[in-house]
């Protein structure tokens, strides 16, 4: 059987804070803090597919990347790449992936951008000219061609994260890792740098991409599967639909009647309403999930005399899933 | 031969971004015209006959020239490993560079080679000026001289390398630096003799592998003198290199590895 492009199972981080010279001073025999920056992460990510990993910083994100890139060793558990593991087989872990930094700082800026990936090709094991070929090819791709000669230092946010997805590129790795690619980005640049990831890196180039990011349009729009993670954990994962369908609350509806009809009142709903310019009442309802609500609020409206035009039901996104996330950390 | 190629990289990377600050490139070397002008001039207030105890006849400033050249070596060492480094975590490259399949030890010395090349081309530099005002070089000793050199540059890497895996744990306070830099100008022998300032400074020059270095350079270059005569201190410097060297990749490679556990390898 083929092994999954990423597999991760109970893998753990525990990071530990470091003591200031003060508290080691006041309190030499205490012991260093415990911070968890993975808790018990199962993932897969199959080959050739966009893998979304979500969630605030400070979720994990980024430790979880670098751990595949071999940047940090992992507490417990097992992390592999194409069925090797990240710890024992390091050198083919590397050359399996390509990770992209959300750091744009990491070019030399007195180098042009031809100049930075032909060294960085080097360091990938490529000789000299095969080197200068593999920038060059990967700078067309990008649409920087015009531009491989102007030192990094003149180079836009979009020009920076381009190059940086070049240098992932240039030992040519079926697994590229991406790091909040579009953070720095202004909108227009982000969506041509998402189309590209969608279309010619995964679409046409065949890699299987892991997304890190924050952004919830970015993850519902571009990632098949994606999981959710929450201070260290993965709260959820699965398809977009997976991920929100069964979430307890309220389900959202938008309910569009005519006639003069006063909605009903109950606990169960929570209405917003406005009129429509043909006359209609257009009525944005929060019904809880499960049990008659939503049936008792139609028999209520049609029993005041309303005629119901359109009632459709909005699906759950991310923003759901974030915002009961915010709930739980504010309960607790 | 594929590593030998990284580490060429290494150094046209580094002559790229070096001559792109074409003024700073070339005031460097109007530097060291000045500096031995300089002591060209000092050292006619320091009239410290020839036969003083650890000038070995030689005229001072031409002890201080070769002093000043090649103690030049051991500031690139602890530059070129512990700085360059540093600079690196601090602009993000280093990560760039350590997610590459390249191993973390070719990109340290990849990383220091144009520093020690630098180095090289400045210590002739010196030479060249200083003979310019009289100092007079030989060369019959030119490949123990060369042996010594050698020898020096790992001893001096390996507190570089040692200096580095500090700055890999502890990112600042890399108290190698300090403490080597400092007691090698101060006790090893690179601005004044030290063999007759007492039983502690004379005992602390001997912990030095500047001590040896400069010394037998000094005698191979300034004297002449043969390969037999310059034993001694050819068979110190091959000790430091062989306690200083295997300890530095040692305790570079466990702090590589404890920056790693605790994933502070690219932080700064």
């Amino acid at each position: 059987m083929t092994p999954a492009a990423i597999r991760t199972e109970r893998l753990g981080k525990t990071y530990v804070k470091r003591r200031s010279l003060r508290e080691m001073v006041l309190k030499p025999f205490a012991r260093a803090e415990p911070v968890e920056g993975l808790v018990d992460v199962d993932l897969e990510v199959r080959r050739g597919e966009i893998y979304g990993l979500l969630g605030p910083n400070g979720a994990g994100k980024t430790t979880l990347l670098k751990i595949l890139a071999c940047l940090i060793l992992p507490t417990r558990g097992v992390a592999q790449v194409e069925g090797r593991t990240v710890a024992g087989d390091e050198a083919r872990v590397k050359r399996s992936i390509g990770f992209v930094t959300a750091d744009e700082r990491s070019f030399y800026w007195r180098l042009s951008g031809e100049e930075n990936l032909a060294f960085f090709a080097r360091l990938y094991g490529l000789d000299a000219e095969a080197a200068r070929r593999r920038a060059r090819r990967l700078l067309a791709d990008m649409e920087l061609e015009e531009v491989a000669g102007r030192q990094f230092m003149g180079y836009s946010s979009g020009m920076k994260q381009r190059l940086a997805i070049c240098r992932a590129l240039l030992h040519d790795p079926p697994i590229v890792c991406l790091d909040e690619p579009t953070r720095s980005l202004d909108p227009l640049a982000a969506k041509h740098l998402r189309r590209f990831i969608s279309q010619r890196l995964h679409g046409e180039g065949g890699k299987t991409v892991l997304l890190a990011t924050h952004n919830l349009q970015e993850a519902e729009e571009m990632c098949g599967r994606l999981a959710i993670l929450n201070r260290g954990r993965v709260v959820r994962h699965g398809r977009l639909e997976e991920i929100t369908a069964g979430l307890p609350g309220r389900d959202q509806y938008v309910i569009t009647v005519a006639g003069g009809a006063t909605p009903p009142a109950d606990p169960r709903w929570v209405l917003e309403t406005g009129p429509q310019s043909d006359g209609a009442l257009r009525i944005t309802a929060a019904i809880e999930r499960g049990g008659t609500a939503l049936s008792d609020l139609l028999r209520g409206l049609l029993a005041g005399g309303a005629t119901i035009v359109a009632c459709s039901r909005r699906e759950a996104g991310l923003q759901e899933v974030f915002d009961r996330m915010d709930d739980d950390r504010g309960a607790a | 031969m594929k590593s030998l190629g990284t580490l060429g990289a290494f150094v046209k990377r580094d002559f790229l971004i070096e001559t792109s600050y074409r003024t700073s490139f070339v005031l460097q070397f109007l530097g060291i015209f000045f500096s031995v002008v300089i002591w060209r001039f000092i050292s006619r207030f320091f009239n410290a006959p020839p036969d003083t105890p650890g000038m070995d006849g030689i005229d001072y400033f031409a002890y201080v020239l070769l002093g000043l050249a090649f103690y030049h070596y051991l500031s690139a060492a602890m530059l070129a490993f512990s700085s360059k480094i540093r600079q690196e975590q601090m602009t993000g490259t280093l990560e760039a560079m350590l997610v590459t399949t390249t191993p973390t030890g070719t990109i340290v010395l990849g990383s220091a080679l144009w520093e020690f090349l630098m180095t090289s081309i400045k210590v002739l530099a010196y030479l060249a000026v200083g003979m310019l005002f009289g100092v007079h070089l030989r060369f019959e000793s030119l490949l123990p001289c060369l042996l010594v050199l050698a020898l020096t540059i790992l001893a001096f890497s390996g507190i570089g390398i040692l200096s580095a895996a500090f700055v890999f744990y502890l990112k600042r306070g890399d108290p190698i630096t300090y403490l080597v830099s400092s007691a090698s100008a101060l006790f090893g022998g690179v601005f004044y003799p030290t063999e007759d300032m007492g039983g502690l400074i004379n005992g602390l020059s001997k912990l030095l592998p500047i001590t040896y270095a400069l010394r037998a350079l000094r005698r191979a270059l300034l004297k002449g003198s043969s390969f037999a005569d310059l034993l001694p201190d050819i068979g110190m410097l091959a000790l430091f290199v062989v306690v200083l060297l295997p300890l530095g990749a040692l305790a570079f490679r466990f702090a590589v590895r404890k920056a790693r556990q605790e994933g502070s390898l690219v932080q700064y």
